[in-house]
């Protein structure tokens, strides 16, 4: 595995065919988890995922879409057009060095940009194939149910507080609100968090502990890296680049 | 005063409200065969751990933005750069949203620039003197201001590098600051802890000086 301390003469040597790159966020997540959630767990996620691929891991983006919590205290945010920007760059960059696999690895549930951004840029790129590893917020097809509430989340629930639980047991406070929203997730389109519950949760954190966590976190980097193997193999015998590994 | 940083709750926030918010930028690009094509960002944050510990005002740390625009690096291994435009929309991002949760100063840290450099005209990442400018002149009641901290600091650093009888390079200074912060990750070369211990306390001391100084000019302004 290949990571921002390895040199440039150790990455062209080792001519990566996988890099993976996380996106996290920094938005409010309730009183309990720290405004930086999603990106701590893209740092977690992307790494194992990494390893296990022995892939290039790029540094996960720290912010993207967080617009949705509107006014709460330390969020911040890109525009969604500047996501798909940088993911655009990204993907440039890492295809010139002769990378044939960029594995997304979304850990934000408002990127909704990173669909049509990564079909646009399948169109538009030469030798690199990007994909966006399928989005697990909860339970994993296939695998026995880890929570209770799965279904229900959305937001620093039963899931994200189980995950943090596990990796960063020390950010995680006591003081867990439930947010039992009963409108449907597309209401995140009309109105911001704070206004369907001022506590900012949507989901069960008191239902979460480090074991479900734990469970989940294992499951998820698997199904992760399966994907990013079956991707590989289905992307067509195309040429690499004159002096790449392809 | 305390800093806020990404480890603290949105209701810690709102408890501490933060006046200024730090903004770290860095860039991946091969650093040569003895140090890490991420040694930039390594740098920058933990010089701007260093600097938002000695702001007067209560500050929020980001998480240091970790590319930047190499594209003169591009398609070599270790690379990865934004296109300029693509910067400017990151930095306008960044700052509007810190401006919208009430901070109204915002400090770009610019990466680390150059020892050789001023503060008129970044070394490296060029565009963000431009989104800068362009969010001060667009976004009512913000202060956003931007600096490099080798450009700053490059009076203190001479006399570090001199008195071991060393010319003044950027890349000397970041091998020695990075075998003070992390040893094994400098592959080979004469790069000495100690130098690089005094650079990052230069380098920290002079940028927060550099910042404060800033921004107590602009309140007279």
């Amino acid at each position: 595995m290949l990571d921002d301390t390895a040199t440039g003469p150790e990455i062209g040597a080792a001519a990566p065919e996988v890099a993976v790159l996380g996106i996290g966020a920094i938005e409010q997540h309730g009183r309990h988890l720290p405004v930086g959630t999603d990106f701590l767990l893209a740092i977690e996620l992307s790494r194992h995922v990494a390893t296990e691929l022995d892939a290039w891991l790029l540094p996960p983006i720290p912010v993207s879409m967080s617009e949705c919590h509107g006014p709460m205290g330390g969020t911040v945010w890109l525009k969604p057009a500047t996501l798909a920007a940088v993911l655009r760059d990204i993907a440039r960059s890492v295809e010139a060095q002769g990378v044939r696999l960029l594995l997304v690895l979304n850990c934000h549930g408002g990127n909704f940009i990173l669909e049509p951004a990564i079909e646009q840029l399948n169109r538009e790129l030469r030798w690199l194939r990007v994909v966006l590893a399928p989005e697990v917020l909860a339970d994993l097809p296939g695998e026995p149910p880890i929570f209770e509430t799965g279904a229900l989340e959305v937001h620093a629930g039963e899931a994200e507080t189980s995950a943090m639980l596990h990796y960063y047991p020390d950010l995680v406070r006591e003081e867990r609100h439930d947010g039992p929203i009963t409108v449907g997730r597309e209401f995140l389109d009309y109105t911001t968090l704070d206004r369907l519950n001022p506590e900012g949760t949507w989901g069960f954190p008191s239902r979460a502990d480090a074991a479900k966590g734990e469970r989940a976190a294992r499951a998820r980097v698997r199904a992760c890296a399966a994907y990013a193997r079956r991707a590989l193999e289905a992307i067509p015998l195309v040429p690499g680049p004159a002096g790449s590994s392809a | 005063m305390p800093t806020l940083t990404i480890e603290n709750t949105a209701w810690e926030f709102a408890a501490g409200r933060p006046e200024v918010a730090l903004v770290p930028l860095a860039s991946l690009e091969p650093h040569g065969p003895h140090l890490p094509a991420g040694t930039d960002i390594l740098l920058i944050s933990a010089i701007a751990r260093g600097v938002a510990g000695r702001l007067i005002k209560p500050a929020f740390l980001l998480p240091t933005w970790p590319v930047g625009t190499s594209g003169e690096h591009l398609g070599r291994p270790g690379c990865v750069s934004l296109e300029y435009d693509t910067l400017w929309a990151v930095v306008g991002d960044l700052v509007r949203s810190l401006h919208a949760h009430g901070i109204r100063d915002v400090v770009v840290l610019n990466n680390l620039g150059s020892p050789m450099g001023n503060t008129v005209r970044p070394s490296g990442n060029p565009i963000v003197k431009t989104a800068v400018r362009q969010l001060n002149y667009e976004t009512t009641g913000l202060r956003a201001i931007w600096v490099q901290p080798f450009a700053v600091s490059r009076t203190a650093l001479t006399e570090i590098f001199a008195s071991a009888g060393r010319d003044l390079d950027a890349s000397d200074v970041k091998a020695s600051i990075l075998r003070h912060l992390a040893p094994d990750l400098v592959r080979t070369g004469v790069a000495d802890a100690e130098r690089g211990r005094l650079s990052l306390e230069v380098a920290v001391a002079a940028t927060a000086d550099y910042v404060e100084r800033t921004l107590a000019a602009l309140n007279e302004i």
